[in-house]
């Protein structure tokens, strides 16, 4: 069992890492592989154990930015209380909007929820009052404990341990839940919908139960953003981002827990490789996706299951 | 109440609404006959504008003839593109697919940009400046074109399916592909065909809305989204869906924009989609996968 070493070992070199270079923009990019980590993997509960694509988890990520900057702005909350409420608010709003669409499944939830997450783009772009439209919103304070006043965490490496720190709080959560009653509901779910239910699950509970926990750990990964960068715009929520997540999730490998983590760092490493390219940036970029995607069908992870023989795939659906 | 104002939006709406359903049959099209979610279905759109665009003003031909150059370009490419992307993946995972089209879209989109840089450009049409008056209603040229030929080419696309060879393979293949192939329908140029129609529609549209509208290489996007909610609204898989969804999609923005605000005239669209759906999930004309 490999994974008995590699884990703490991977562990170790993740928290040894901003000390073997001082260079603050390497910092940055850690910080951006772990908030995409988050987002990837929240993004995965949906794609990879309930077994539905989302095309507006995008729109939760904002929903969190967006509340945690205004909470922060407006009341002077900015720190946990302000990511504790951006994780209920896109709960609250994944719980709405996962009511409406999880009655269906396939491509029309796929749609229903990109329209979802259209509309929640629109409104921010459009309620100025509120959000101040495309400007978005600047000067948003660091990330405090309860407010302003008190230690603030500033600089990239702080951030990168509280990310760091959420992101294996989450990867272990994943994990304890895919070993429960509860995780082996979502993988009946995902495998054989009808079957689960004459077994006694109720499959659209447990449906709405995974698309809560998604938005949720999205709307902190936003929150975290937000303070991160200080800046946002609507643009957190537009197609761009949520193709991005969907990359990430499918290259990596939908249904594990290393797949998003591992995307979500190709997608941030080859994005800066090949800034210096300009605009055909992303134009290999999309070739590289489409190409990973007609040759590699399971993903980066289901490389390392080709090279060691190891089944690390939970129980693929065999289509 | 101004009974002028009313008709006039409604009007204007219509138009709109004529342009949605072009692109929205051309995704409902693939959807049906093949189960496949095309995400590159936009960028066909913006690929029948900017083609216009530029055989108006690489070859110097007039308006008409570039609109019908840069259709059966556009229809070609669709042929291309449903070899690389669509036909390798027919046995693959629906997800699988559906990232391979937006890995499409992305590459056109980003290849958009750089070819034809990413400032707007405006269609050269000669009947955008000139209006048609019926009453106290006024519509430009352009409008009445994209309406007279959006309505002509659903009546032409609906008489292929119904009643052509092709048209019969298509739905045969539709209902059962595995079916389909063993009574001799050949599921190949059955794809084949489908793309072509989809894309030709779809730059089709491009090309009719080119000159009432700027262009930009990002309109892909906008123009897949349009589709999408059209197709959710008229139940996927459904053409008489793409037709009443779209249609109506149009007359509600223009009548939200016009009487309640100009900047959430979409959002009041979507709003209402929402309400349709929460009373039938799978659209007006849709038949569901349920759990």
């Amino acid at each position: 069992m490999p994974s008995r070493i590699l884990l703490p070992l991977v562990i170790v070199l993740a928290l040894a890492a901003p000390f073997l270079t001082a260079n603050t923009y390497f910092h940055h990019l850690m910080v951006l592989w772990m908030l995409f980590s988050l987002l990837a993997l929240s993004l995965n509960v949906i794609i990879g154990y309930i077994g539905e694509l989302s095309f507006g988890h995008a729109a939760f990520f904002g929903i969190g930015a967006y509340t945690a900057a205004l909470i922060g702005m407006n009341f002077g909350l900015a720190g946990i209380p302000g990511l504790v409420l951006a994780a209920i608010v896109a709960g609250l709003f994944g719980f709405v909007i996962g009511y409406v669409s999880l009655r269906i499944v396939g491509p029309q939830f796929a749609i229903l929820t990109l329209g979802f997450g259209s509309i929640i783009y629109t409104i921010t772009n459009y309620w100025v009052d509120l959000t101040r439209g495309p400007m978005g919103i600047s000067n948003i304070q660091p990330l405090g404990l309860w407010g302003e006043g008190g230690p603030a965490l500033t600089g990239a490496r702080g951030y990168y341990y509280l990310t760091l720190f959420l992101v294996i709080a989450f990867a272990y959560a994943c994990h304890a839940l895919l070993n429960s009653r509860t995780g082996r509901a979502f993988i009946a779910t995902r495998e054989n919908a009808p079957l689960a239910a004459s077994l006694g699950i109720d499959v659209f509970r447990i449906k709405l139960l995974g698309f809560v926990v998604a938005t949720a750990v999205a709307g902190v990964a936003g929150g975290v953003y937000a303070h991160y960068l200080t800046v946002i715009t609507p643009d957190v929520m537009s197609l761009q981002y949520v193709a991005a997540l969907i990359i990430m999730v499918i290259v990596g490998g939908r249904g594990t827990i290393a797949g998003p983590i591992i995307g979500a760092l190709i997608y941030v490493a080859l994005l800066e490789a090949l800034r210096a390219l300009g605009p055909l940036r992303l134009v290999i970029f999309a070739a590289l996706l489409t190409a990973s995607v007609i040759f590699l069908p399971g993903g980066i992870v289901s490389l390392w299951r080709r090279i060691t023989g190891e089944d690390t795939r939970p129980r693929e659906a065999a289509e | 109440m101004d009974y002028i104002v009313l008709a006039q939006q409604i009007a204007n709406g219509l138009v709109n609404g004529m342009t949605y359903v072009l692109i929205a049959t051309g995704l409902t099209l693939v959807f049906s006959v093949l189960h496949i979610i095309n995400f590159a279905h936009g960028e066909f759109y913006m690929l029948g504008a900017f083609f216009t665009y530029f055989a108006a003003k690489l070859l110097g031909v007039d308006y008409i003839s570039a609109a019908v150059i840069a259709t059966l370009a556009v229809a070609a490419l669709g042929v291309l593109a449903n070899r690389l992307f669509f036909w390798p993946l027919r046995k693959e995972h629906e997800f699988t697919i559906l990232l391979s089209s937006l890995g499409l879209a992305l590459l056109l989109t980003n290849g958009g940009e750089l070819l034809f840089g990413a400032d707007p450009k405006y269609v050269d049409s000669p009947f955008a400046d000139s209006i048609v008056q019926a009453g106290q209603l006024v519509v430009t040229q352009q409008r009445v074109l994209i309406f007279v030929v959006g309505a002509v080419i659903l009546l032409a696309l609906n008489l292929f399916i119904r009643h052509s060879r092709m048209g019969k393979m298509m739905r045969a293949t539709a209902q059962n592909p595995e079916g389909a192939a063993l009574t001799g329908v050949n599921i190949r140029q059955v794809y084949t065909v489908t793309f072509v129609l989809a894309c030709g529609l779809a730059a089709l549209a491009g090309a009719l809305v080119g000159p009432t509208a700027m262009i930009f290489p990002t309109v892909g996007s906008w123009a897949v989204l349009k589709g999408f909610i059209v197709v959710i609204l008229g139940g996927l898989g459904s053409i008489p869906g793409a037709l009443i969804g779209g249609l109506s999609l149009g007359v509600i923005e223009a009548l939200a924009g016009g009487y309640i605000s100009l900047g959430f005239a979409q959002a009041i669209g979507y709003a209402i989609i929402i309400i349709v759906l929460l009373w039938r999930p799978q659209g007006l004309f849709g038949i569901a996968r349920r759990t």
